[in-house]
């Protein structure tokens, strides 16, 4: 654990009261003080717009274990080939020194509602006026029947960055010619929705490219339809052949067991011996951090006020991101940091008088099929009776031209260079 | 900032309708430049994700930044009435009133591009 110097300085004014603000809500107070956990696209989003658009007026923490972030979004081009993995790999330091935020590099492991404060790993407790929660998801490892935390190395899920997206690239890059990868793709909801899709199609295009064109990808869903897949299934088709084999529950019907001691997938329908490798993505939950503080009901996510991203549980607590219920909004980077812009105009409104505006919302997820070819899906999001609600749309559309699919990618790979400059720079 | 628009008109997939276009609607522009700031540096949030702040570019997506404001407005403008073919702007633009326009207009041609 480490607070580091800011830190001190930060508790030293709030106990000698050096500066009072005109502050509605904490008004007579040092200085207000916004904790945020979680260093993903919606605490860091969060973090750094409370602290660049308050010019020092509230003092800002970001509550991170790790000392880098390792982004979920692109992991799938680091298995395609298409990025060095460091290419996905951000520090936070700038977060420090362009805008004053605090870091602190420990986990934290609850959340003091009734005080308002923030109980770090060490038992330190950070206060707070406002606290934004954004600790992404926590995967259920009871929903394979035979897959468990254990068996994660076995049949890893690479939904979480980190050494799981590497091991599956390893794997993948040992599968044999004629070899049977099968994913079991997540219940909803769950982060990314394409993603899983996407990352079919990574298979596809490594595999291709090295030569193992008998090797076969069979995905194994429990749901009846997926996103873009009026898009993604003609060109797998178009791209792959029959690779790329999806498997809706109507015909697996559920997938009753894995072994992951024999890579064994047991369906109601077949029996998959032997596989070359098996990725279980399993169903997902908030962190745990947002269950325990009562946030989110056990198992489930957090219900949010629609205009604020405001917990309906607690006035004082923002959920961002993969973690809350935002309607319409899929989980995704592009959601959680379009979210982390409402909610920290909502604070800074409520700690400093800001001037505030309507909540609105926009999302786009770009999936990469194949070399120069995405697709994308998207939309602009608006509050509508209680619910973050789709105003405007957008899909990819199946048999557009390789022109629109190449700039469709290299608008994928620009927009990641501006949404991590928007996070960390 | 000026090659950089110039990058822009030519790469739109109906230039010679945009140019055309963007002349009329200039002249008759009704989002009028010398908007909210405020409220474009709000709005601005939603261009962030993709079009960086510092004026950099990073491949495809352009600097929206240091723009004279009757141009910016012009290609919102020419976005919003579907003239440009790009569906994530469209999408973006569509939902912008004049005076939200005017705003963004007014915010990004503030800032000058960090060298």
């Amino acid at each position: 654990m480490s607070i580091n110097r800011r830190s001190f300085m930060v508790s030293s004014l709030a106990l000698t009261g050096a500066t009072v603000l005109g502050a509605p809500a904490v008004l007579g107070q040092a200085k207000p003080r916004v904790v945020v956990i979680g260093g993903g696209a919606g605490g860091t989003t969060a973090a750094k717009y409370i602290a660049k658009d308050s010019q020092g007026a509230i003092a800002v923490t970001l509550v991170e274990e790790n000392d880098s972030y390792q982004t979920c979004f692109h992991s799938n081009l680091y298995i395609g080939g298409f990025k060095p993995y460091e290419a996905i790999v951000h520090k936070y330091d700038a977060l420090a020194k362009n805008h004053g935020i605090t870091l602190a590099h420990t986990r934290a492991t609850a959340i003091d509602r009734d005080k308002k404060e923030v109980v770090l790993a060490s038992g330190q407790r950070l206060p707070y006026d406002r606290l934004v929660v954004s600790p992404g998801i926590d995967l259920k490892y009871d929903s394979v029947p035979g897959w468990s935390k254990e068996a994660e190395e076995a049949m890893p899920h690479g939904w979480k960055p980190g050494k799981q997206t590497r091991l599956i690239k390893e794997k993948l890059d040992k599968v044999p010619n004629g070899g049977v990868i099968v994913m079991v793709a997540p219940p909803n909801p769950y982060r990314c929705p394409p993603g899983p899709y996407e990352r079919a199609s990574m298979f596809a295009h490594v595999l291709k490219a090295t030569g193992r064109k008998d090797a076969r990808i069979i995905i194994l869903d429990p749901k009846d339809k997926f996103s873009k897949q009026g898009v993604f299934q003609p060109d797998w088709e178009k791209r792959y052949g029959t690779m790329i084999e999806w498997i809706g529950p109507g015909v697996n019907d559920g997938i009753k067991s894995v072994d992951p001691a024999t890579n064994t997938v047991v369906t109601g329908f077949e029996t998959y011996k032997n596989c070359a490798f098996v990725n279980v993505i399993p169903a997902q939950m908030a962190g745990a951090i947002a269950q325990q503080a009562g946030l989110a009901p056990a198992g489930g996510f957090c219900a949010i006020d629609a205009a604020s991203m405001k917990s309906t549980v607690d006035p004082n607590i923002f959920v961002l991101g993969d973690a809350s219920i935002a309607g319409a909004m899929p989980k995704s980077a592009f959601s959680a940091n379009s979210q982390a812009k409402v909610a920290a105009m909502v604070i800074r409104g409520e700690l400093t008088g800001a001037r505030t505006f309507p909540a609105r919302y926009t999302n786009t997820c770009w999936s990469l099929v194949d070399t120069d070819d995405a697709i994308k899906v998207g939309g602009r999001y608006e509050p509508k009776d209680g619910k973050i609600a789709e105003v405007e749309g957008f899909i990819s559309k199946p048999g557009e031209t390789d022109e629109v699919r190449k700039a469709t990618q290299e608008e994928n790979m620009s927009w990641y260079a501006g949404i991590i400059a928007d996070m960390f720079s | 900032m000026r090659k950089q628009l110039a990058t822009i008109m030519r790469t739109s997939s109906r230039a010679a309708l945009a140019g055309a276009a963007l002349a009329a609607l200039t002249a008759a522009s009704s989002a009028k430049a010398g908007g909210d700031r405020a409220l474009g540096e709000y709005l601005s949030a939603e261009c962030t994700t993709c079009h960086q702040v510092s004026g950099r570019q990073d491949g495809r997506i352009p600097s929206i930044v240091g723009w004279p404001e009757d141009q910016f407005v012009a290609v919102i403008e020419s976005y919003r009435d579907k003239h440009r073919d790009n569906p994530i702007m469209q999408t973006i633009a569509g939902r912008l009133t004049n005076e939200e326009v005017a705003a963004l207009a007014s915010y990004f041609g503030s800032l000058k591009p960090v060298r």
